[in-house]
């Protein structure tokens, strides 16, 4: 059995790559990838722990996130979309209009 | 009568600001509405004197305001001899004010509302009877005093009324805290009572330990100290006074500055009279460099007004060495100085007003002359300055002699007689400087540095007011009993100190 | 009783200063009449009420007549306000009042031209009489403290009088501005002691009043140390008031008011205030020799040195000063001898230093009115104080030099005339205690010496003046002299100069009685009197003409008239003969005033201006400087802290990662070393 450590370096690995993309990138589109890329290390860790535990709940918060990820993306998207036809950016740097 | 009398006396002047924000439409009527409102404030509280003079607290009146199973906040006032003189002077001098300013044309509305507003938590300062109420009318002057100097003041207003604003209110949340801390002593883990009596009734019980009271006091007396205020936390006062317009100028030393005073004697002496003893010497102390610092500084100034603003941190030195001789002479001088000093400290800086106002300029080297222009205004301005450095006859000299006195007897009890050399030497100065600024700026040869062809006399309503004024000076320095009948009036006891 | 009505005697020029003061501009020369009027009565008042008191039965017992109310009861004390007449206050009231009202007539003359400002005028010096009269009628210290200083604010403003708009242009404003401001303070000075003295005395007697502190049992019960410092710090406010060494200065420099205010305030009345003190105080002083000692030195130092600068001074009116500070000294010398005598002797039956120095203040006020009118009316004429261009004034002015001529001769100690009288007894008093061999005898001897030259130099500066002034060839400014002064001006002056001659004779007509100060030991205690038991006529007139320095004196006298006469009428001498033109180290000392102007200068630049700018820029940078300083580090704190909030998401995110990571690593460790 691979051991549960394998599985949470891979995981925090995912996340720090998300995390890293998320800091230092300025288009929109890509911190959106980050972020599903932070958000599928916490599933890797859900669905490890739920092997690990033998309880279910974990996959059942996998799909849970799943689904709120995709709405999230959608909501994003759709964000930037308006954001590219007025302003024909999607440079998060550049969309300062409410900004203090 | 008796239940409402008090509540009355703060609704009237409420009711006269808000009347006269509601003036917007036709401005140059808000002035009547402040003149009749602080009149009327006035015959009140000359009614409420005659009425007095029976029996001490007789208007005392409590009704509860907050009252849960922890907490205990009433909204209780009461007066006796000492908020009594206090609440003739702020009446008095706000209605001055009013007549004084009357020709005010920037605003007036505004303004007027703002004075009244003043009163009001004036007036509640003076007549709390529980620290919570206390606390929020002391914090009430601050709002208008801000506004009249910021918005009505000088070149260099704002950086003033800031700084007036947050060093003031920065030495009130030290205050605030030591209230909490007397609050909660005194209720011992009980419901927490912000009322006067209760807290008294725990200091009479000994409730309040040597160490604690040593540590409260400090915090209450540096709350009270940076109003007075006294050196070294007196800077923001010079450059209040110097911006604010007239009327900021004089009810912030006429009245507000014995705000601070005023606590002293009611928080500090009453219910914390061990702290009071350990402070004794820092008291007398910062007192005795508070008057010589104030005179020296004046004599440097070349600002009449900022001299004017010095020499009330002077005459307030003056105060808290009487007070600090925890002995009923002391007290009652200093309560004595305090009302001398409102009164007098009130010509000086109505004087400063007309003459930065009709010659343009308070800076003293660009005067000279001014008694053969302005004859009027010469003789109010000697007799402020006369009056102030403490001629006999009137009645700064009986608050001197007094409080002076009783620092005397203080010295020969300790068998240690030089430092009256202090209080002597501040005498001097204060003669020094005033005499020194009389000669530059209404003697000598006419200025030429100035335009002084349209330079007018004191008009007739400022006439007024500063008669009015200087009627009094004399009255109260002839017959100072007058003053001192209420003073007594205040029962001694109550002094847990003396 | 008219006496229980005395208290009108100063309220009736207060009321008078009321008139003036509010209604004097629609009045016939400024409310001037108002103010004579008000002297009048007050003078009328004042004789009535002397009369009925020397004839009753409580001079006979020699009580003094007391009635008073509180005015200020505060914890032990007790301060009350009244009147209180003995001989020594029925002596000056009644000198003080008569001399105010012929000088406030002659103001009518002298005062003409001045326009509105007579009404400024007029208050104002009735407001001073009534200073002065309720100072003498004081029935306690308190109350004498607050008519001194009324007096000396009347001073400071009469010398300011034309400290703006002055007739000769601005540099004589700024002067006049700066005479007052310095009259003002230097007494001040000695106010202060003053007012300090009232402390020690009522923190040991409890109340204020003469009736207290002036019974032997009282005093007696009282702490003797702290007598002595309450009696030397009164004296304090004497050393100020009577302008005696070393705050002698400011007197010359307030002959810039007008010479009216100079004659009534710095020479017959006010100044006096200061003398009064001490004889008011005698049972206080002589508790203690040394305070007496004091007392005397001070004086004969004072009468030497204003009389040296008296000299050479070209000013006729600041001549005048010297000489009543010279005077003033003779006076308190007296006083201060009878009253050593008094403290080494204990039982003295009435003194004669006492007697001296009161009777000497009362020939002195006559005469030195009445120079001072003359000066005045002198300087009305030929419009300049400077001697140097006056002369040969005889011819056009008679009256003025006949009666200045009277005055100088009283002054100058000539045989009968008033001040002869006086002087002689002074110097019979400052000879006593050496002469009965106490212990300070050699310092009285000395002062004897100083007060005989004193008298040489007085009879040559003063008919130095009067020889300058009206002798000799006409100068530049006898040149517009218009004649004789009006009749307002000259009829005081004869008037006077009538007193100035005579007033000496009085101690042969019952004044003996009246200005003495005894002490009587009854075998159960001491008693302190004022009045009742004098040397008879005979007594003082065989003393004063059986002494041989009584010869001497007169000797000095003369000389000093004929040396004068020698070097300013007939030419004879060359005045620059001794003083090398002028050049002389000793000239110049002397003009320079013993260099006493320089020291208060300097005193108040380096004491008061140098404190005040060094406070002055503490306050601005380290006090101010801390307040500024500290809102400065908050402002610019916030400034740099301001930066991190970049308004970039990542950055903010970044903060959180951070923060998460720290939080993490400090559980972990808190963790784990709770483990451990």
């Amino acid at each position: 059995m691979i051991p549960i450590e394998f599985f949470l370096v891979l995981s925090a690995a995912l996340f720090c790559v998300g995390i890293v993309g998320v800091i230092t990138k300025t288009n929109g589109i890509v911190i959106l990838m980050c972020i599903e890329l932070m958000l599928n290390a916490a599933n890797i860790n859900f669905i490890a722990f739920a092997s690990y535990l033998h309880d279910a709940l974990g996959q059942i918060f996998v799909l849970m996130t799943i689904s709120v990820a995709a709405a999230e993306v959608g909501v994003g998207i759709a964000i930037l979309l308006h954001a590219y036809k007025s302003k024909k950016t999607t440079d998060v740097d550049d969309l300062t209009v409410l900004r203090w | 009568m008796n239940s409402f009398i008090l509540p009355l006396l703060l609704l009237i002047p409420l009711i006269g600001a808000i009347l006269s924000v509601a003036m917007s439409r036709k401005q140059e009527y808000a002035k009547y509405v402040a003149i009749i409102c602080s009149a009327v404030t006035l015959a009140i509280t000359l009614f409420c004197l005659y009425d007095l003079s029976n029996a001490d607290y007789v208007y005392a009146q409590s009704s509860a305001w907050i009252d849960t199973e922890s907490i205990k906040i009433s909204f209780a006032v009461g007066v006796d001899g000492m908020s009594m003189l206090m609440i003739l002077l702020t009446s008095l001098l706000v209605l001055l004010v009013s007549v004084f300013s009357s020709s005010e044309k920037d605003r007036p509305s505004t303004f007027f509302a703002l004075i009244m507003a003043m009163e009001v938590g004036l007036l509640g300062v003076y007549m709390a009877q529980d620290y919570f109420l206390f606390y929020i009318f002391w914090e009430v002057t601050l709002i208008p005093m801000y506004f009249l100097i910021s918005g009505w003041g000088g070149p260099r207003r704002h950086y003033a009324a800031i700084k007036f604003f947050i060093y003031t209110h920065v030495a009130s949340l030290v205050m605030l805290i030591g209230i909490f801390a007397l609050a909660m002593q005194a209720s011992a883990g009980g419901a927490l009572d912000f009322s006067f009596e209760a807290v008294k009734a725990a200091s009479m019980a000994g409730l309040f330990s040597p160490a604690f009271q040593l540590v409260v006091f400090g915090m209450l007396f540096f709350g009270f100290a940076v109003k007075m205020p006294l050196v070294p936390f007196h800077t923001w006062l010079p450059d209040a006074h110097v911006e604010a317009p007239t009327a900021g100028s004089v009810l912030l030393a006429g009245v507000m500055l014995k705000m601070g005073s005023y606590g002293i004697i009611r928080v500090c002496l009453d219910v914390l009279p061990d702290g009071a003893h350990q402070w004794q010497t820092a008291m007398i102390v910062l007192a005795i460099i508070a008057i010589l610092y104030g005179a020296y500084a004046c004599i440097a100034q070349k600002d009449l007004k900022k001299m004017v603003a010095f020499s009330s941190i002077s005459h307030m030195g003056m105060v808290l060495l009487g007070i600090a001789m925890l002995s009923g002479i002391g007290i009652q001088f200093a309560i004595f100085q305090m009302f001398a000093h409102g009164l007098i400290t009130a010509v000086l800086f109505m004087v400063c007003g007309i003459v930065g106002h009709n010659a343009g300029t308070r800076e003293i080297p660009l005067l000279g002359g001014l008694a053969g222009k302005m004859p009027v205004f010469a003789a109010f301005m000697m007799f402020g300055f006369l009056a102030s450095l403490g001629l006999p006859g009137l009645v700064g000299f009986v608050a001197e002699f007094g409080i002076i006195m009783s620092f005397f007897e203080y010295l020969a009890d300790i068998e240690v007689l030089w430092p009256i050399v202090f209080a002597l030497a501040s005498l001097m100065l204060t003669a020094g400087y005033y005499l020194w600024a009389m000669q530059r700026t209404l003697f000598g040869k006419e200025t030429d540095k100035i335009d002084l062809t349209n330079v007018h006399d004191v008009s007739k309503l400022e006439g007024i007011s500063l008669g009015v004024l200087c009627a009094l000076i004399a009255l109260f320095g002839i017959l100072p009993a007058l003053a001192m009948g209420l003073i007594e009036n205040m029962p001694l006891v109550l002094w847990g100190v003396v | 009783m008219i006496m229980d009505y005395a208290w009108l005697i100063p309220l009736i020029p207060l009321l008078g200063f009321v008139a003036v003061g509010f209604f004097g501009k629609k009045l016939p020369e400024g409310g001037g009449y108002i103010a004579i009027g008000t002297a009048i009565i007050a003078f009328v008042i004042s004789a009535l009420v002397s009369y009925e008191y020397l004839t009753g039965d409580l001079f006979a017992a020699s009580q003094p007549y007391v009635a008073d109310i509180q005015w200020l009861a505060f914890g032990k004390y007790e301060i009350n306000f009244g009147i209180y007449i003995d001989s020594l206050t029925c002596v000056m009231m009644l000198f003080s009042s008569f001399i105010s009202t012929l000088i406030f007539v002659y103001s009518i003359g002298y005062m003409h031209g001045e326009g509105q400002r007579k009404r400024r005028y007029y208050a104002e010096i009735a407001l001073f009489l009534s200073g002065m009269l309720g100072l003498i009628l004081a029935s306690n210290y308190l109350e004498m403290f607050i008519f001194w200083e009324i007096m000396g604010v009347c001073s400071y403003l009469l010398i300011g009088f034309w400290s703006f708009k002055h007739p000769e242009g601005d540099e004589a404003s700024i002067k006049a501005a700066s005479a007052a401001k310095k009259a003002f303070l230097v007494t001040r000075l000695g106010d202060v002691c003053f007012m300090t003295g009232l402390f020690v005395l009522l923190w040991s007697f409890g109340n204020l009043d003469f009736t207290t502190l002036f019974d032997p049992a009282e005093i007696a019960g009282a702490d003797g140390t702290m007598i002595l410092i309450g009696s030397l710090l009164l004296f304090g406010g004497v050393i100020g008031k009577s302008a005696q060494f070393p705050l002698q200065d400011w007197l010359p420099d307030a002959m810039a008011g007008p010479t009216t205010v100079s004659a009534l305030i710095h020479a017959a009345t006010m100044v006096k205030a200061g003398v009064y003190l001490v004889a008011r105080s005698y049972p206080l002083f002589i508790q203690n020799a040394d305070v007496m000692l004091l007392v005397a030195i001070i004086g004969g130092v004072t009468a030497f040195v204003a009389a040296s600068m008296a000299m050479n001074n070209m000013n006729i009116k600041r001549v005048l000063a010297y000489s009543t500070i010279s005077q003033l000294g003779y006076m308190i010398m007296a006083l201060g001898a009878g009253g050593y005598l008094i403290a080494m002797e204990g039982e003295v039956e009435a003194s004669i230093g006492y007697t001296a120095g009161v009777f000497h203040m009362v020939n002195h006020a006559f005469f030195k009115a009445l120079l001072f009118m003359c000066a005045g009316s002198v300087i009305h004429a030929v419009g300049t104080e400077d001697m140097r261009k006056m002369g040969g004034l005889s011819k056009k002015m008679k009256i003025t030099s006949a009666t200045m001529l009277i005055g100088s001769l009283s002054i100058a100690g000539f045989p009968l005339l008033s001040g002869f009288w006086s002087k002689d007894l002074i110097l019979e008093a400052a000879m006593e205690p050496s002469i009965l061999g106490l212990p300070a005898g050699t310092i009285f001897l000395f002062l004897f010496a100083l007060a005989a030259i004193t008298a040489f130099m007085t009879a040559f500066y003063m008919f130095r003046m009067w020889f300058m002034t009206f002798k000799g060839q006409p100068k530049e400014a006898s040149e517009h002299c218009h004649g004789e002064s009006p009749r307002s001006m000259t009829v005081p002056l004869i008037i006077l100069s009538i007193f100035a001659a005579c007033s000496g004779f009085l101690i042969f007509l019952g004044l003996n009685n009246i200005i003495t100060f005894s002490v009587l030991d009854h075998g159960s205690g001491v008693e302190y009197l004022v009045g009742g038991f004098g040397h008879t006529a005979g007594h003082i007139f065989e003393s004063i003409f059986t002494n041989v320095w009584t010869y001497v004196s007169m000797a000095l006298a003369l000389f000093g008239i004929l040396l004068a006469y020698l070097m300013y009428c007939k030419g004879s001498i060359d005045p620059a003969r001794f003083n090398s033109n002028g050049e002389s180290k000793i000239y110049k000392f002397l003009t320079a005033r013993y260099f006493f102007p320089q020291l208060y200068d300097q005193i108040a630049l380096k004491l008061g201006y140098g404190v005040a700018r060094g406070v002055d820029y503490i306050d601005k940078n380290l006090v101010d400087g801390t307040v500024n300083g500290i809102s400065n580090a908050v402002v610019g704190g916030s400034g740099s802290m301001r930066k991190m909030q970049s308004g970039y998401v990542r950055d903010y995110a970044a903060f959180i990662i951070v923060g998460v990571i720290v939080l993490v690593a400090i559980l972990y460790v808190i963790v784990s070393w709770g483990g451990a």
